[in-house]
């Protein structure tokens, strides 16, 4: 039934169903990047033509949509909400700058690392919203420039991002695609990213952190912050502590107790509304419920499902593989030289194009590969070139993730902006050295 | 009842190129919330208000639209407050205008009352459709002057 329709419909314009699906595929991609028109609108659009056109059917793309990705994605999303009304983030910053005697270059190098281990818990755009606007007022009282302080920012939140499964979506992709658990990826990602933090530091130290000057009474006035007055609800603030440690015990011990990403960030959600709102009456409840899952990014969770179906339909006629084939070729089917390719090629483009539907294409042409390299285990080495070049690349330019361009914004309305060219031409080579680092790595340890 | 016949039609006004100093002086000598602003033709440009006084000496970070919701933490006392918007004594009032909802000469008085509650506003400024010129002021307090004129 499903073959005749195939058939009809490859028939009617008379093209190959792989042909047709590259077609729509390549428009996708092309769309996507002219940002003219919204990016969950394309790729729905381009799921709903892949079923019309008959390359695949409803039944063939509900089953490519990665729940788990989405599951994952939606359960943070609503633990971020509830917990940043907690002001536990703002607290966090003003610690840190009190730490080091509100001196400028220390807390630059504090809010990094502040913006670094949030964002490899919580989604990189969160975490800047929420860390740039004290990191802005913090500027302003040592009356010293935000622009070095964001810059740092940008790439902290990215380099975080890469640490952990839930740190960043090409992460939770992967994982999710191929089983590999939250410890999998802290005990291989996080010893790179801990060097790649500490180096990115020494050229901004060089470029801005050397000239950074505050009077005393400036500092002094940073440190009479009270960081508890940032604590707007210390019973929300508990519960949220509660779940988040249950969260993390839950993606740290998920292999032990047979259960995947999406559950253990879903139950964790469900448990920290039902905490938050216990005791409250009818009314108060949904409206606390709604304002949560009014935070959800509904347009990044439906550019996931329409991504998944379309990149599903390509995976479906064969393409995918035969550009595997092609790559195999090129590297000769050697271990190293492929997963070179794929970790500079991924840097290069991810710093370019949104991350998001080239790791959703490298996922499936990647897994093509097992026969060569023996098996699904061969492949680890690759994976973590893919994470690491698609995660990082993002660095590169302003437009190379959401993050940089959220922060981007900050700095436009605070009269600092960050221009294009001007990032790019500090950021690009920056980010190469964090590719240059992985590269050492990836060889030292894997190839 | 129109706008024209309950407004104000001899409001004080600001200049694009007054002050904030200046702005502040009036706004606390005769106790006004909102100076309209207008051009040398008498054009209306916006409004300078308390509120404009209150961004003056906010920090930037606070008046993000993303900005901190909460600033409970920042311990200053009124002299370093004082400092801020003192540091801002003469900055020019055109940066700092509301565009507010104007009402023209022939508004219903009904309509100036909907434009008071949805804007928050204690005041609505009288424009001239065609020249955009400031005709008057409605103040709350006009508005009530005659409702409870009415009754009596």
């Amino acid at each position: 039934m499903h073959g005749s329709s195939e058939a009809a419909a490859a028939a009617l314009f008379g093209l190959d169903p792989m042909w047709m699906a590259a077609i729509l595929f390549a428009l996708t991609y092309v769309v996507v990047m002219t940002e003219k028109i919204n990016r969950a609108i394309v790729s729905l659009l381009a799921a709903g033509l892949m079923i019309v056109l008959g390359i695949l059917n409803q039944e063939a793309a509900i089953r490519g949509i990665d729940f788990n990705t989405i599951g994952l994605l939606i359960g943070m999303m609503v633990i971020v909400a509830v917990t940043r009304q907690s002001g536990i983030f703002q607290f966090l910053a003003i610690w840190a700058a009190k730490k080091v005697d509100a001196r400028p270059w220390g807390i630059l190098v504090m809010i990094s690392l502040v913006t670094a281990v949030t964002s490899a818990f919580l989604d990189n755009v969160t975490t800047v919203l929420l860390v740039a606007p004290v990191t802005l007022l913090i500027t302003e009282e040592l009356k010293v420039k935000p622009y070095p302080y964001l810059f740092a920012m940008i790439f902290a939140s990215n380099i975080g991002g890469t640490a952990t499964l839930i740190g960043d979506p090409p992460n939770i992709m992967i994982g999710s695609a191929t089983g590999l658990t939250f410890n999998d990826f802290a005990y291989n990602l996080a010893p790179v990213v801990l060097v790649i933090m500490a180096v990115t530091l020494a050229p901004i130290y060089f470029i801005w952190g050397r000239h950074l000057r505050a009077t005393p009474e400036d500092r002094q006035r940073v440190m009479q912050f009270n960081e508890y007055g940032a604590i707007t609800d210390a019973r929300l603030l508990k519960q949220c502590l509660l779940v988040i440690g249950l969260v993390v015990a839950g993606f740290v011990f998920a292999r032990f107790l047979g259960l995947e990403a999406a559950t253990v960030a879903m139950t964790g959600a469900a448990l920290l509304l039902l905490l938050a709102n216990f005791g409250h009456d009818a009314e108060h409840q949904s409206k606390h419920v709604l304002e949560a899952f009014n935070e959800v990014e509904w347009i990044t969770i439906f550019f996931f499902v329409g991504l998944f179906i379309v990149v599903h339909g390509v995976d479906g006629t064969g393409l995918l593989k035969l550009l595997a084939d092609k790559m195999l070729a090129l590297t000769g089917g050697n271990l190293t030289a492929t997963a070179m390719v794929i970790l500079w090629s991924s840097a290069i483009l991810s710093a370019i194009i949104d991350n998001i539907p080239f790791v959703a294409t490298m996922i499936p042409l990647i897994k093509a590969m097992a026969p060569t390299f023996g098996g699904p285990e061969g492949l680890m080495p690759l994976w973590w070139s893919l994470s690491l070049g698609a995660c990082l690349g993002g660095n590169g330019t302003l437009i190379g993730a959401s993050a940089n361009l959220v922060v981007a914004g900050f700095a436009e309305r605070a009269g600092q902006p960050i221009r294009f060219i001007q990032y790019t031409l500090m950021a690009f080579p920056i980010m190469l050295m964090s590719i240059v680092i992985s590269m050492g790595y990836l060889y030292w340890r894997y190839l | 009842m129109k706008a024209k016949i309950i407004m104000n039609p001899n409001p004080m006004t600001l200049r694009p190129t007054d002050t904030v100093a200046t702005a502040a002086d009036r706004i606390l000598k005769h106790h006004l919330r909102h100076l309209p602003v207008v051009d040398e033709q008498g054009r209306y440009l916006g409004t300078f208000s308390i509120y404009s006084l209150l961004k003056l000496t906010l920090p930037k970070a606070v008046l993000d639209k993303y900005g901190l919701d909460n600033v409970s933490f920042v311990t200053e006392g009124i002299g370093d407050l004082a400092q801020r918007l003192g540091g801002r004594r003469d900055e020019l009032v055109k940066n700092w205008l509301n565009i507010h909802e104007v009402a023209h000469p022939d508004t219903p008085a009904m309509e100036v009352m909907l434009l008071m509650l949805h804007g928050r506003t204690t005041s609505v400024p009288v424009v001239n459709k065609t020249n955009s010129r400031l005709e008057g002021i409605i103040s709350f307090w006009d508005v009530l002057e005659k409702l409870i004129g009415e009754n009596n």
